[in-house]
């Protein structure tokens, strides 16, 4: 087991290196960061003076030892336009995004756990297949005409929610700016984590329903039966238990569907999250934090990953460690 | 009514509203930085003229007034005699005197964004505390209009820590004491900037009574209107053309909008074809382009089609020089040239500079498809185009030009004359060509001190331009805020698009 | 059990296909699903004889008759669905842009299904390190969503060929990183079916009469992953085209002049709140639609052709 973590690890290092490569190259090809950054009658060489200074026109091996290195000690860079240690302004971003992610994903599980077991216990009743039916014309409308849709009817035509923004954060033990705990921090948040659980709970009662369906098939469940063990006893503690492993692995697995949905409901609603951070960081052409951002999300995404795996094959020795067990 | 708001003030309270208001704006970009000095752009001189005064600034006429300079005269050709206002205090306590402004003037000369329109200026020179002269290098007629970028820094508070710096944090970029009729409270770059009433501003005949006023930076237009329409904020600016009809169906919601001076046009590169260097083709894709029909669809008839560079308020500015459109005559001029059958170029474009920048482009390319020649588009993010621009990669380029000195010579100095590394001219020449009319005329106005002389050079290079094809003016971009009905915006607006936020009144307290 | 019990493949080929045939005419669901989806396939195939204007003709493009409402709205009967902001007829653009993401949509899953059923066959034929390696990065790259990856990539894309041909380019490029992004996809079902074939006795048998390895994985195994990549393929084809569509929200898709349906609806967005609801909402339903009934397809097929569902 130790073996397996370490190895896990070393692929970990390795993705991340590949993910420092490709960050490090798109840092050439946005655009010109200068540009970006003076007024229209600079001259071409106080331009080009600027890009000595950045020593963007330094080999590029150099350019990318200097990044690696920084971000071995935790130095990603300056944000151009921050002005300020790029994974700082991350760090600063992360609270409304985890938020987000956070809200969304209980609406999804208050609204997929029951949906998915209904639809496994009786697959053939019309309930059911109504929720599949939904479930499936869900899943086929894209969260941008959702968000977009959602905006304009709650925003604009009714104009019962707001459109845009977080709006009031109060503290949170000083630890981070917080919009759960006012009113106003709240009504903020219903439209972009609905957008969100909007297109994630499809997905989740389709994948509760089907590992659902599994358990209920398998032996221990057929004993259960036999013992006379009440219904609702099965369903949702037996049964419901041993579905929600897998769900939860399939999920973390989706953590990175996840981010790439936040970066388009976050630039509808200008929700000022890691992913804005991230589109605006691109039309800014801030390459360090555009970097930084896919270094974070990287480490995120292959920290969840190997997380997940490693819960999972300790929990579920029936997992076979690819590579180990013939 | 001012009074009882010191005094309200004074006493700690700011709840109670005597006829004092709040106000959120939502704009398209915040200033970068709150170092005045750090950024030449429009956002940067919308917050410079809230937290810090001129000295002198543009009325809605076109001329300019006074303000921390009380008044100004020639001594020779070559100097300026300022007399400054002895009555005002900045942020920090410091009174302003002489010394910040020879300091500001030093600092503007330092400064990347800022040097090109203070190189002109050679010293200057403290006669008394409240007297400078200012001295240029050569006559410079333009020099009353440069003076209106000299928001004048508190030198006591910045000395020894005044660096600008364009990449980094410096003291200036995130401590402020200027002399305007707001204080920074709080910024949260990205995401808001919150602005205080100034108590001790030196103006008191200022009607303005906005007592806090918080700028969030929207970038998307649909989200910017949502918020307006949401009234989430009170104000937002640019608004989209094509939304300008929504905001014209709310009740509550005024639209007020000018032409600006930005002139969006095309450019004919003559040295990557050869083709184009024929000024009957020029001519021909002149006339093919409809730049009324262009205003009145895509801009919703906001903006002014143009036919010339120089906006109504610009010296160069010829009143009959109307845009010609002519599909008839450009297809024959096309065949004269030789060209019948057309030819294909190509053509970019930035799609999210200028407004509709995009639609724009494509209608352009559209109507140049019906004189026969192919336009191959691309349009581009603004970051990756100028970076096209420079290179000079298509046979067409658009660009929008906003003189920053408020003057012609501005826009044929950096669109229109020969490029030269060096000195910076043409450096926006996308047409790469070296017209020997322009390059004189360009030299001359720039001595020329005699304002009907003056204007007659001006003009002679704007005919010749036109005469030539030189380049396709398209039209004047409109300046587009819409407001609550409360908040009387129009008489703090200019053609410049810089609000004069310390002078807005607003008819009731809109956050309480 | 036979030796010869799974050899042949092609008669059992026949009766699952008329098994489905059968099937599907018992469920009106379907069935209407699959009405839609040929109506969709035949407009897309046919957009040019169908579309009421040429969209390559340089009249085409007027803005004479810009943001023209639909016909029921305005009485205009040149143009049905009404103009977008150029002057386009919206239902040739429609038709178009349906035309375009279903290509878009097909071409790069029939890359996924190239790059996946040959890595899927190798890593379980071959088994061991190679397939330890290949599955690790089949994982590593499902992790990052595919949008993830295709922003990425587009924008390297974008400078390895030039800007200058990124446009003309656009199309490939898409077609290129959805094909690429999730090939792991079917590689993981192949190589399960393959796990699951190499153990039975037909193969072994295979194996001990000299049949070549190559021949054993084409002739016999391959056959029998027919069915899971079907299912697959269905839905696949659905998400390849709604992340064409969310690509090109974020501007990274196709180009405004050569609109998919997903760069049509984000152009139309902008003009919702302003009262020109047809330029979104029409292709928007026209996509909604074209996914719902592929995804009811997909489904169905998985209902009735019953793969063991695997993971990897």
């Amino acid at each position: 087991m130790v073996s397996f973590i370490g190895r896990r690890l070393c692929q970990a290092l390795f993705v991340l290196l590949i993910i420092s490569v490709v960050s490090f190259i798109i840092q050439d090809n946005l655009g010109d960061p200068v540009r970006q950054m003076v007024g229209q009658s600079v001259s071409l060489q106080e331009r080009a003076a600027l890009q000595q200074e950045l020593g963007l026109n330094d080999p590029l091996l150099q350019q990318y030892g200097r990044f690696l290195m920084g971000a071995l000690q935790g130095d990603l860079g300056m944000s151009y336009y921050y002005k300020q240690p790029t994974l700082d302004v991350i760090v600063s971003r992360l609270p409304a995004t985890l938020e987000l992610s956070f809200c969304a994903l209980l609406l999804v599980i208050i609204l997929a756990t029951p949906l998915g077991v209904i639809a496994a216990i009786h697959p053939k009743s019309l309930l059911s297949r109504a929720v599949l039916f939904i479930s499936t014309l869900g899943l086929s409308i894209p969260i941008f005409i959702v968000a977009v849709f959602l905006m304009y009817f709650f925003a604009i035509e009714w104009r019962v929610l707001p459109s845009f923004g977080r709006g009031e954060t109060t503290s949170f033990l000083g630890l981070w700016q917080t919009g759960l705990f006012n009113q106003d921090g709240l009504r903020h948040l219903l439209l972009p984590s609905f957008s969100l659980a909007f297109v994630l709970t499809p997905i989740f009662i389709r994948l509760i329903r089907a590992e659902m369906q599994d358990v209920l098939q398998s032996d221990f469940i057929r004993y259960a039966w036999s013992k006379g063990i009440s219904a609702p006893r099965i369903y949702f503690l037996h049964a419901l238990k041993n579905t929600m492993l897998p769900v939860i692995t399939v999920g973390g697995i989706q953590a990175g569907t996840l981010v790439a949905y936040t970066i388009l409901t976050e630039s509808i609603f200008q929700w000022p999250g890691m992913g804005l951070l991230f589109m605006e960081a691109v039309t800014r052409v801030d390459v360090p934090l555009i970097s930084a951002y896919l270094m974070v999300v990287g480490v995120i995404f292959v920290v969840t990953n190997t997380l997940v795996d490693v819960v999972y094959s300790m929990v579920n020795p029936r997992v076979r460690i690819p590579g180990y067990s013939a | 009514m001012l009074r009882c708001l010191l005094i309200l003030l004074g006493m700690g309270f700011s709840a109670f509203s005597c006829l004092a208001a709040d106000i959120r704006i939502a704009v398209d970009a915040d200033p970068i930085s709150l170092d005045p000095h750090e950024q030449l752009s429009e956002a940067g001189i919308q917050y410079s003229h809230a937290v810090f005064d001129p000295l002198v600034r543009w009325r809605q006429n076109g001329t300019l007034e006074p303000r921390l300079a009380q008044s100004w005269q020639m001594l020779d050709a070559n100097t300026m005699r300022i007399q400054l206002r002895n009555d005002v205090q900045f942020h920090s306590g410091n009174r302003m005197t002489a010394d910040d402004v020879l300091f500001t003037v030093e600092r503007l000369k330092g400064s990347v964004d800022f040097k090109a329109l203070f190189n002109v200026v050679q010293n200057v020179d403290k006669i008394d505390d409240y007297t400078v002269d200012i001295h240029t290098t050569h006559t410079y007629p333009l020099l009353l209009n440069i003076l209106a970028y000299v928001f004048v820094m508190d030198k006591g508070f910045y000395e020894g820590q005044a660096e600008v710096v364009k990449f980094g944090q410096t003291f200036a970029s995130s401590n402020v004491s200027g002399s305007g009729p707001f204080l920074v409270k709080e910024r949260i770059a990205g995401q808001r900037l919150v602005l205080q009433r100034n108590p001790h501003y030196w103006d008191q005949t200022s009607p303005g009574n906005v007592q806090n006023m918080e700028w969030l930076p929207i970038r998307s237009d649909s989200t910017r209107l949502a918020a307006l329409l949401t009234g989430d904020v009170d104000a937002i600016s640019p608004v989209a053309p094509i939304d300008i009809a929504r905001v014209q169906r709310t009740p509550d919601i005024q639209l007020l909008s000018m032409t600006g001076t930005r002139i969006v046009m095309l450019q004919l590169n003559q040295s990557r074809r050869k083709e184009l260097q024929h000024p009957k083709v020029r001519q021909a894709m002149s006339l093919a382009i409809n730049q009324s029909l262009i205003v009145e669809k895509i801009l919703r008839g906001y903006g002014e089609a143009a036919g010339q560079l120089s906006a109504t308020a610009f010296a160069g500015h010829i009143s009959d020089l109307m845009p010609q459109y002519d599909i008839e005559q450009a297809k024959q001029l096309m065949a004269e040239a030789g060209y019948k059958e057309g030819f294909r170029i190509t053509m970019m474009a930035p799609n999210n500079r200028y407004m509709s920048d995009e639609k724009v482009a494509q209608a352009a390319a559209a109507m140049l498809e019906k004189i026969n020649i192919k336009v191959d588009l691309k349009t581009f993010p603004k970051a990756q185009y100028f970076q096209l621009f420079d290179q000079r990669a298509a046979d067409v380029m658009m660009l929008g030009w906003q003189s920053d000195t408020f003057d012609s010579n501005n826009i044929f100095e950096f669109t229109l004359a020969c490029r030269d590394l060096k000195t910076g001219l043409g450096t926006y020449n996308a047409g790469e060509f070296c017209d020997p009319l322009v390059e004189q005329g360009v030299r001359l106005a720039n001595r020329e001190m005699q304002p009907k002389q003056r204007e007659r050079i001006l003009q002679g290079i704007e005919h010749h331009t036109a005469k030539e094809a030189l380049v396709i003016p398209l039209y004047w971009q409109p300046i587009i805020w819409a407001t609550k009905r409360s908040v009387q915006l129009e008489g703090v607006l200019n053609f410049l698009n810089f609000p004069y936020w310390g002078d807005l009144k607003v008819s009731e307290g809109i956050h309480g | 059990m036979s030796l010869l019990h799974r050899p042949h493949v092609s008669p059992e080929h026949v009766t699952r296909v008329r098994h489905l045939l059968m099937a599907i005419r018992g469920d009106k669901l379907a069935l209407f699903a699959l009405l839609i989806f040929v109506f969709y396939c035949l407009v897309a195939l046919l957009a040019p004889l169908l579309s009421p204007y040429d969209v390559n003709s340089t009249d085409f493009m007027d803005l004479e008759n810009a943001e023209l409402a639909p016909y029921w709205q305005t009485g205009d009967s040149r143009f049905l669905l009404g103009t977008d902001t150029q002057g386009r007829d919206l239902l040739s653009v429609i038709l178009y842009g349906t035309r375009l993401s279903l290509t878009i949509g097909v071409c790069a899953v029939l890359i996924q299904v190239l790059l996946g059923v040959s890595i899927g066959l190798l890593s379980g034929y071959i088994g061991g390190r190679l397939d330890a390696f290949l599955m690790r990065v089949a994982d590593i790259q499902l992790s990052f969503s595919t949008m993830m990856v295709a922003i990425v990539v587009l924008a390297i894309f974008q400078t390895m060929f030039g800007n200058a041909a990124y446009q003309q380019l656009a199309m490939l490029m898409l077609i290129l990183v959805l094909g690429i992004a999730e090939w792991p996809i079917f590689a993981r079902t192949v190589r399960a079916c393959v796990f699951a074939e190499k153990e039975k006795e037909y193969v072994d048998a295979a194996r001990i009469l000299g049949v070549s390895k190559l021949h054993i994985m084409l002739r016999h195994i391959l056959p029998n992953t027919v069915s899971p990549i079907l299912v697959i393929l269905t839905i696949q084809i659905a998400n390849a085209i709604v992340a064409e569509a969310a690509l090109s929200f974020l501007g990274l898709g196709m180009p405004p002049s050569q609109p998919s349906l997903g760069a049509l609806i984000s152009s139309g967005f902008n003009y919702l709140f302003s009262g020109a609801w047809w330029i979104s909402v029409f292709p928007s339903v026209t996509l909604i639609l074209l996914i719902f009934v592929m995804n009811l397809l997909g489904d169905w097929l998985r209902d009735h052709l019953n793969p063991q569902e695997i993971r990897g």
